[in-house]
């Protein structure tokens, strides 16, 4: 089985506190897939991605990664191939200077110096952030510090990738730029897994949409498929992206992932002269 | 001269402070009431005028020589790109700038005719409610439920036991809150955290309220939620200025959108016109996605130039069921 | 728990007691115990008052538990190292080496120990009895500051949330390959660079925080009102009285040498 193939089978699990977070999820995720996961916060979402790397353990079920299973390894150990971006930068950045930083994760995976380098120059340039290298990262704003969070990740170079809501607080340019990292980690082979509530972002970037509410998955599928479920959505309080909203609205069949596609359908209906 | 008023804040147990307390309760009430009376004449709420600040030991100025003028008992949100300044707007219309913040300040800032600078952080506080971006550092730490922490600003300000407890039921249920009153506010995710901190300045009814992104940690349904509340409450007379990105939250609920880009505001109009503005991506502002569409069939013929360019799903709709019946 | 006390909530009536008045009755029993040079008498106080108050305020077996694992292994040291390294010792009843165990050092030890004790047990009950927020309503409605009861109660959260704090970072730094194992001095070496950063954050938050108190009023006046009110019945107020002018009483009579 392939490092970079995910598999959750009947995965349960209780917090400490009482809580039951997830009700038994089944979940298969193929190498060099594009994964969106939405629904409430409480749905389950960040407990169900925080076993992929380990640091959350199942109380029942089984999650692997690749070949590994998860409890028989170490977050550090499976590090190695899931890399984790969190919601909040300031839980992760630690360094003095941003490229230090971004270097601690290729450091602690065993990169020679070279390809450590070399890893985290990539990263920055992917991120748009090469010229604050030598910066403290609390003189950057906060959005900034989230990119240098993803930096972090994307120079250890793991086979997959997670991330825990990318967009929130980031502006126009920012969104399009993580967008951007999304396309070529999968034109890399990599598999990304990303949690959102940005639904426009969702359908434009991810194939496949998970939806999640109360700890179970209530739907999981294309993209076009799980935004017509209604019942699935209304479950998970999330409203379909804007321009398929408008298509739904003018009685439309297809499903416009984005702006070009909605007004492709657009010219087509006016050829046609019907509403079908 | 700051300072010097905190000092003679920091009462001791005598009777010339108690004398100075009472004067305090009472100086902030009637900052209070002429705000709110402010609010019914025809000045604008709030206004900045040649407004510039540099941080100090930054190299530019954040905030370059900016005007802006809102209306009492309006909703108006404020776009811009990373870095652009929203932040330091935020801090400067709450008075926080120059009174809590080192710099170079330039220009006037006044709520309810009052120019801030000339008062102090207390009085500024009183006026304008000021919710920032990072909610762990609004819980004051100092009370160990989430009920007492809504009520803590009102504590603060003396109010009546019996009012404290009609004020915390109806935040907590217009917020949803309800579950989470006896829990530790530190026992709360981040979005729950969020809502507690937006509940707590709420509670207090400042006549402006000011927040920095008070949706970033929350799901749809929580950012609807505060989007009624604010809704409600503007309908009640409080001024609302609202920073966000997500500017396809802003058609619905503001009266007003304004632009800050290079430090100035560059366009301070209707949702309608700021948000269909061909100028918007290169201040760095997302336009939203149905207004993307609507451009970019417009550029095909498909949609007259006259006709205003969508925002919403609503008019999108509209805009594009008379595209489709136009004959070719 | 995001708190560090040890609070145990309970229905009795040791917890319907205004937090003040058991306060005062700590302090007034600390007093008297101290002053008093007799070492039956702490130990008297501990089983009169002090095990039966655990009892009623339904406590006992956490006052035990605590007892064995904190204060036991403090006696038995205590006992050791006083009874057979007593400086003063003269009346020897056994020996080895060095150590001579002497009466006058298991005495000396015994009334430390007593002392020890009382002051421990009555530290505890006091604390698994009271509620920490209702603790700082009741001083700030006898009169203390709202500002020292706001530096004590941000006190006792911030530690559980530099914990948690803590635990996150640590959480991240392992999904970023960070391994914590091998020998403790390894792993403590591991972990140091994180705390400058943990550190810095909490100081800049405290700088937000405070600008956030300010937009809350917080300080505007030296006697804000209260959400919370914490009964207190006139007995308890004099019973306070009763108490605090017997403890002072105890001490007078010890200084003039009444009791000896």
């Amino acid at each position: 089985m392939s490092e970079t193939a995910i598999s959750v089978r009947g995965l349960v699990h209780t917090y400490p506190s009482g809580v039951t977070a997830l009700h038994g999820v089944d979940l298969d995720v193929g190498p060099g897939e594009r994964l969106a996961i939405v629904g409430q916060n409480g749905a389950g979402k960040t407990t169900l991605v925080r076993h992929l790397n380990g640091m959350v353990r199942p109380t029942e079920g089984e999650v692997r990664i690749g070949d590994w299973s998860t409890t028989e390894k170490s977050i550090a150990e499976l590090a190695h191939r899931v890399g984790y971006v969190f919601q909040n930068p300031d839980e992760q950045i630690f360094a003095r200077t941003v490229a230090t930083d971004v270097g601690f994760g290729p450091k602690n995976l065993g990169f020679d110096e070279e390809r450590a380098r070399r890893a985290v120059s990539d990263a920055l340039e992917a991120v748009g952030l090469a010229h604050e290298a030598d910066v403290h990262p609390h003189h950057l704003s906060l959005s900034e510090r989230k990119r240098i969070a993803i930096a972090a990740v994307l120079a250890m170079q793991t086979p997959i990738v997670v991330l825990d809501e990318p967009t929130t607080g980031q502006d126009d340019a920012g969104v399009q730029l993580i967008a951007g990292i999304v396309d070529s980690l999968i034109a890399q082979g990599r598999t990304v897994v990303a949690i959102t509530h940005d639904m426009d972002f969702c359908i434009e970037n991810f194939d496949r949409v998970v939806v999640m509410a109360q700890g179970e998955v209530r739907a999981d599928g294309p993209a076009e498929e799980v935004f017509a479920d209604v019942a699935a959505l209304e479950a998970a309080a999330v409203e379909p992206p804007q321009l398929l909203r408008v298509a739904r609205a003018l009685g439309w069949s297809g499903t416009p992932r984005d702006a070009r596609a909605f007004v492709d359908q657009l010219t087509q209906q006016r050829g046609s002269g019907s509403s079908a | 001269m700051t300072e010097h008023d905190r000092e003679t804040e920091r009462g001791g147990e005598s009777e010339g402070d108690r004398e100075s307390e009472r004067e305090s309760v009472t100086e902030r009430e009637s900052v209070k009431e002429a705000t709110m009376a402010n609010a019914n004449a025809n000045a604008p709420m709030i206004e900045l005028s040649g407004v510039g600040f540099a941080y100090e030991d930054a190299e530019r100025f954040t905030l370059a020589n900016l005007d802006l003028r809102i209306d009492a008992g309006t909703v108006t949100g404020i776009v811009g790109a990373s870095g652009a300044g929203k932040t330091t707007l935020a801090k400067t219309i709450a008075g926080f700038i120059p009174l809590n913040e080192g710099g170079t300040y330039r220009g006037t800032a006044s709520v309810a005719g009052r120019v801030l600078a000339e008062g102090t952080l207390s009085e500024a506080a009183a006026a304008v409610g000021l919710v920032t971006q990072n909610p762990f550092n609004q819980i004051s730490g100092a009370r160990f439920t989430v009920r007492e922490e809504l009520a803590f600003g009102l504590e603060n300000r003396s109010v009546p036991r019996d009012e404290m407890e009609l004020r915390v039921d109806e935040v907590a249920a217009r917020l949803r809150l309800e579950p989470l009153l006896d829990r530790s506010p530190y026992a709360l995710s981040g979005g729950q955290m969020q809502l507690v901190a937006i509940a707590s300045m709420v509670i207090m009814q400042p006549p402006v309220l000011v927040m920095d992104e008070p949706t970033s940690q929350l799901d749809p349904a929580g950012t609807r939620l505060v989007y009624d509340v604010l809704s409600t409450l503007s309908d009640g007379g409080t001024t609302v200025v609202i920073i966000e990105h997500k500017t396809e939250l802003l058609h619905e609920h503001c009266d007003s959108i304004a632009v800050l880009a290079g430090g100035l505001i560059v366009q301070h109009g209707t949702p309608g016109a700021v948000l269909a503005d061909d100028r918007l991506t290169s201040w760095g502002v997302g336009e939203t996605r149905v207004t993307t569409a609507a451009r970019l069939a417009r550029e095909r013929g498909l949609l007259p130039v006259e006709r205003a360019l969508p925002i919403g799903v609503d008019d999108a709709v509209d805009a594009f069921s008379a595209a489709k019946g136009a004959a070719s | 728990m995001t708190t560090t006390t040890l609070y145990l909530e309970r229905t009795s009536a040791l917890h319907r007691l205004n937090p003040v008045t058991k306060l005062v009755a700590l302090l007034s029993i600390i007093l008297a115990v101290f002053a008093v040079p007799h070492w039956w008498i702490p130990l008297g106080i501990v089983a009169v008052v002090i095990v039966p108050a655990a009892v009623l305020g339904r406590v006992g077996g956490r006052l035990l538990r605590l007892f064995l694992i904190l204060l036991l292994p403090l006696l038995v040291v205590l006992f050791l190292i006083q009874g057979l390294f007593y400086p003063d010792g003269s009346t020897v009843l056994w020996e080895w080496g060095l150590a001579q165990l002497t009466t006058e050092g298991l005495l000396f030890a015994l009334t430390i120990g007593s002392r020890l004790t009382a002051l421990v047990l009555g530290s505890l009950v006091f604390v698994l009895t009271t509620d920490p927020a209702r603790l700082m309503s009741a001083l700030t409605q006898v009169g203390m500051s709202p500002k020292i009861a706001y530096v004590i109660s941000a006190s006792l959260q911030i530690i559980p949330a530099f914990q948690a704090r803590a635990q996150s970072i640590l959480l991240a730094q392992q999904a970023r390959g960070l391994a914590i194992v091998g020998s403790p001095l390894k792993r403590a070496r591991a972990l140091l660079p994180l705390l400058g950063p943990l550190i810095l954050g909490m100081i800049t938050d405290v700088d937000e925080r405070s600008t956030a108190m300010e937009a809350r009023a917080f300080g505007a006046t030296p006697k804000p009102t209260s959400l919370i009110v914490v009964p207190d019945p006139v007995g308890e107020r004099v019973a306070r009285w009763l108490m605090f002018l017997s403890a002072i009483a105890v001490v007078v009579l010890v200084v003039v040498g009444v009791i000896a």
